[in-house]
């Protein structure tokens, strides 16, 4: 069973209801990804990169076909299940970071591992934080650092409980270019220490070919990949 | 669920501040402060009675008798078992001041009549301050009298002056400043004259049959049970008329006026708290929302509802007991400040203090209302999800909470209501009232729902196009968010309790202003007796200037047997079983009359004595045709059989009997004729001088006088009544302003964008006032609908009286709602109107 996928996408649909009536963002996506891969998801504005990734952690409910991850249908799982999966498998990285603003960088990374009852929160999230070169910062609140800096805590947090799957949605889409670099190295880096597999949404073609394979979405749909590699030729 | 993990949340989302939290916690201390503050006076009133109440009473216990003195049982009995007694006698007169020139001056006065031993308890205060003995002495051979400096100032009279009571010159020695046992007596239609009753014995006042009460104040052994005495006198005295009391309720009106008074203002008060808890709910939603994103962070970290619910409901917590705190402390040195204010204006000593009672239930009621209000938001926690943080979806659907927040919710609900209506002692008006309150509520809804729905419908409709401001304005009140709905709710429920009040207040005056004076008549002329009524029906009869006279003789008794049996064992505790009541006789019934049931007896009747009851009290006793009561008068027991209804109409302020009997029956005892005089303004003062010149024990009491008392004691009511609606109104003022301060970072974002488009200043500030003028016309409105209802309700069903829609209250509300919202929505337009758009418009993206 080792060999078993990771994630593995059946025929999953996301339909939302808009203010203008539903929308169509997913069609038929058919995916599996296996334990230890590092899978980037590429595509225009609105192909449905970011929702592809909500599903594959739970935070988004398909509307049709299965979402199983490490062997969990998550489309059958209800919130506060989906919640303890997250809690005890996934690490979610964003865009614009999400820390809370009310808690310092210690407290913000320490939070999931109280969260699963870890009695030495604190002296964890204090070592991610050193290991992501925070060490120094511990009692800073988020509006006290700079975006580099606040996404330095987001990876910290997302690595901090060992998930087997990193999700990272656009991890350096608001940083600028040598940040987004180093903060690539330090992702890229945590993977690799802790052999978690990684799906990372972005824009940037130089980052897409750090991973070992990508897939892009166009109008909701995976596209065919000798189309993908005739448009990556052009 | 780890609850160490929940509160480690709370205390570090609680280092943000509770800038937020503002209004959550003003509207919560207000309205804890206001229940906890009248609680207090209640309670401090109520301590002062307990503990004066011998003072108050006069004495230990007392013994009362309507114009009879106790007879030598009754005097062996009580020098058998006090220490010591004093009698008092108690009546209405005219009090006269002649003048050397013109007619002489006259006041109706309260006569208190004492002996050597009053006061048995307290002390009286004169001005000058000398002993009351020494006043009541006299001078010049002439006995002396005290007087309230009121009465003193309208007869013109200073220290030293003469007077007369009746045909007895007194002279008067002082100002009567402090009476111990003011309280305790009942409604005085004058001011207080205290004379001995000895110097009265030349008066011609105190004849028989004349109206007046004795009181006999015991003081008695420190050990005395007084719940035991009570029965022994009850036992031996009561069928003889004799009324008892005693220290343990010194001034029982009084008592049970501050119980119902002060309850009436705690539900005023915890309308005051429902609009506060709006403006609690409006702030945990608008807090929680704001929330959303860090919600969403912890599902994506793995905290579960349940946890996220702890997390939130423990801070919410928190600010509850800061609420609820800072609301007691004000609540409970707001009455410590004003003590003195209120004890000079109270007729009893009170004690003030801290009370813990009346602190509990304002803390109750504080905690209930948080908990009713927050819950629903703070359950929605469960339904943010983690997909928040993708995509806006403030265009989710409104789903219920799970069941366990819905039944917790009712069970809150239930114990709020539970206890309002448990622990204010006035358990139907407090059910009305929170029924009141709940419907008024749900009326807000609907009509904040309609408000909403209409705007929206009208913003898109063709004839709005081309008028911007007013088309941004309806689109802003019916578009999403919840300000339209915060501010009809708040300043709806507020001017609902203002509107209520005001409707209820003008009625009120109405009828008595304008409906009794066209029926009342001028003058009651009482103790008239027997020799005298002739001349005097003579003398007003052939006046031209007078319409109309009736007279009808006038005893007093107290119904003690119904069928042989004690008669509140029959009929329970009816207001026509409580005292004394007027008892008359006559041959034929009197003009107009109409007899429900039953025959009026044959006019030279001269069998068995019957009775004519009042139609209404009979049947509200139980009474039926051939029923045998038993009257005791002047201490004597009259038997007759109940041989007619009648309707008997009080509301006139004519001659009305509960009781009447054939002349047979009462004819002996010695009794005196009251009379009513319907006569023209001009003919008043000749019509006084000549009756009172040739009768001098005669009281008139001039209707539109005693009106006036009246209307002055009702004054008072609306006055407190008002006071705690204003309570209710700043409470919902503080919730506008909070929604008006919610909507802010909206209006700065729009006013930015429609600068952008070319939108000037002027028109974007027409806009905002637009919107909040149409909202607070919409919240006045309504207001005026449920204050209409409400007060139709209370003056239907509690005063039983007619309801006449006021508009100049109502359209006062109306206006007054507009601009408070407008004021309000004004103070929070102008730093959107002074931002740059641009930087409004970056910091966004």
């Amino acid at each position: 069973m080792t060999d078993a996928p990771v994630l593995s996408l059946r025929d999953v649909a996301l339909r939302l209801d808009g203010n203008a009536g539903p929308v169509d963002i997913l069609h038929e996506i058919t995916l599996d990804i296996a334990r230890g891969d590092t899978v980037g998801l590429v595509g225009p504005s609105g192909s449905g990169k970011s929702s592809l990734l909500m599903l594959m952690g739970g935070l988004e409910r398909a509307t049709g076909g299965s979402v199983m991850a490490l062997g969990h249908d998550l489309t059958k799982l209800d919130e506060d299940a989906l919640a303890r999966f997250r809690r005890n498998h996934m690490g979610v990285v964003f865009q614009s970071f999400h820390l809370i603003p009310t808690m310092t960088a210690l407290e913000n990374v320490a939070t999931p591992l109280e969260l699963a009852g870890a009695d030495d929160a604190f002296d964890r999230a204090e070592a991610e934080l050193e290991a992501v070169g925070l060490g120094a910062r511990t009692d800073h609140y988020p509006a006290q650092m700079s975006g580099g800096e606040q996404q330095r805590v987001a990876l910290a947090r997302a690595a901090a409980p060992r998930p087997e799957i990193l999700l990272a949605d656009e991890p350096t889409g608001n940083l600028d270019g040598a940040t987004g670099e180093a903060i690539m190295d330090l992702l890229f880096g945590l993977r690799d220490r802790h052999g978690a597999t990684l799906v990372l949404v972005t824009h940037a073609p130089e980052l897409a070919a750090r991973c070992d394979r990508v897939v892009r979405l166009r109008d909701g749909r995976i596209e065919a990949p000798e189309q993908a590699s005739q448009e990556a030729a052009e | 669920m780890s609850v160490s993990v929940a509160a480690r949340i709370a205390r570090r989302e609680l280092r943000g501040g509770i800038r937020g939290f503002r209004v959550f916690l003003l509207c919560l201390a207000l309205g804890v402060a206001a229940i906890a503050a009248v609680g207090s006076v209640r309670v401090s009133i109520q301590d002062g009675l307990n503990r004066e109440g011998a003072v108050i009473l006069g004495g230990d216990g007392m013994m009362q008798f309507t114009y009879r003195y106790a007879d030598a049982d009754e005097k062996v009995w009580m020098v058998a078992n006090s220490e010591a007694y004093s009698e008092i006698v108690d009546f209405r007169s005219m009090a006269v001041v002649d003048r050397a020139e013109g007619p002489p001056d006259r006041g109706l006065t309260q006569i208190k009549a004492v002996d050597n031993r009053y006061p048995l308890k307290g002390r009286v205060l004169l001005e000058p301050d000398i002993p009351l003995s020494r006043a009541l002495d006299g001078t010049n051979g002439l006995p002396g009298a005290v007087m309230q400096q009121v009465l003193i100032d309208r007869l013109g009279l200073s220290v030293g002056d003469t007077f007369r009571l009746g045909t007895q010159d007194f002279v008067l020695s002082a100002a009567l400043t402090r009476e111990p046992d003011r309280a305790g007596g009942g409604f005085g239609l004058g001011p207080r004259t205290i004379v001995r009753t000895k110097d009265l014995a030349n008066s011609s006042l105190l004849g028989s049959g004349t109206l007046f009460e004795t009181e006999y104040r015991l003081s008695l052994p420190e050990d005395t049970d007084l719940a035991a005495l009570e029965t022994e006198a009850e036992t031996l005295f009561r069928d003889k008329g004799m009324r008892w009391r005693d220290s343990r309720n010194g001034a029982p009106g009084i008592a049970r006026f501050v119980d119902r008074m002060g309850a009436f203002l705690v539900l005023v008060g915890l309308a005051g708290l429902a609009v506060g808890g709006v403006g609690v709910s409006a702030a945990v939603r608008a807090y929680l929302d704001a929330k959303t994103p860090v919600i969403a962070t912890l599902k994506t970290l793995g905290a579960e509802g349940r946890t996220i619910f702890a997390a939130y409901m423990l801070q919410i917590g928190v600010l509850t007991t800061l609420g609820v705190a800072a609301g007691l402390l004000l609540g409970a040195i707001i009455p410590l400040a004003l003590a003195p204010l209120i004890e000079s204006r109270l007729p009893i000593p009170a004690a003030f203090g801290v009370h813990a009672a009346p602190l509990a239930e304002a803390a109750l009621y504080g905690v209930l209302t948080a908990v009713v209000f927050t819950l629903w938001p703070l359950a929605r926690t469960e339904q943010v999800r983690a997909a928040e943080l993708f995509r806006d979806t403030t265009s989710r659907k409104l789903r219920l909470p799970s069941t366990r927040y819905l039944v917790a919710l009712g069970i809150a609900l239930v114990a709020l209501v539970g206890s309002a209506i448990g622990l204010s002692g006035i358990p139907q008006l407090a059910s009305g009232s929170v029924g009141g309150i709940v419907g008024a509520l749900v009326i807000l809804m609907l009509a904040a729902w309609g408000i909403r729905v209409l705007s929206r419908r009208i913003a898109s409709a063709r004839f709005v196009r081309g008028r911007s401001a007013l088309r941004l304005a309806l689109g802003a009140i019916g578009g999403p968010g919840n300000e339209a709905t915060s501010v009809v709710l708040s300043l709806g429920l507020g001017l609902s309790v203002l509107a209520a009040v005001g409707q209820i207040d003008s009625n009120l005056r109405t009828s008595i202003a304008e409906e009794l004076p066209k029926d009342a008549p001028s003058y009651f002329f009482v103790d008239i007796q027997n020799d005298q009524i002739d001349s005097f029906l003579e003398r007003t009869q052939n006046d031209p200037g007078v319409s109309r006279v009736e007279s009808a003789p006038m005893l007093r008794g107290i119904i003690t047997r119904i069928n042989g049996r004690p008669a509140r064992e029959v009929a329970g505790d009816h207001w026509v079983l409580r005292g004394d009541r007027g008892v008359t006789y006559s041959a034929a019934p009197p003009l107009n009359t109409t007899i429900t049931e039953g025959a009026w007896w044959p006019e030279d009747h001269s069998g068995p004595n019957q009775i004519s009851f009042a139609d209404e009290e009979a049947r509200e006793l139980g009474l039926t045709l051939g029923d045998e009561l038993t009257v005791n008068i002047l201490g004597r027991d009259i038997v007759g059989t109940v041989t007619s209804f009648r309707v008997v109409d009080f509301s006139t302020a004519g001659i009305g009997f509960i009781l009447s009997m054939n002349p047979g029956a009462l004819a002996g005892a010695p009794h005196t004729h009251i009379a009513t005089v319907y006569a023209d303004e001009d003919a008043e003062a000749a019509l006084l001088r000549d009756v009172a010149g040739a009768a001098p024990n005669i009281t008139a009491i001039r209707v539109r006088d005693a009106i006036d008392r009246v209307t002055e004691a009702l004054s008072g009511l609306a006055a407190a009544t008002s006071y705690g609606a204003l309570a209710t109104l700043v409470t919902g003022f503080v919730v506008l302003i909070g929604a008006a301060a919610a909507g802010e970072r909206g209006r700065v974002f729009e006013a930015a964008v429609l600068k952008t488009l070319g939108a000037t200043r002027g028109r974007i500030l027409t806009s905002f006032a637009l919107r909040s003028a149409l909202l607070g016309a919409a919240a006045g409105g309504v207001a005026i609908f449920a204050g209409g209802l409400a007060g139709w309700a209370v003056m239907t069903f509690v005063m039983e009286a007619s309801y006449r829609f006021e508009p100049v209250s109502a359209i006062a509300i109306v206006f007054g709602g507009a601009l408070a919202t407008l004021l309000a929505g004004l103070g929070f337009a102008l730093r959107p109107l002074a931002l740059r758009p641009a930087g409004v418009l970056r910091a966004r993206e």
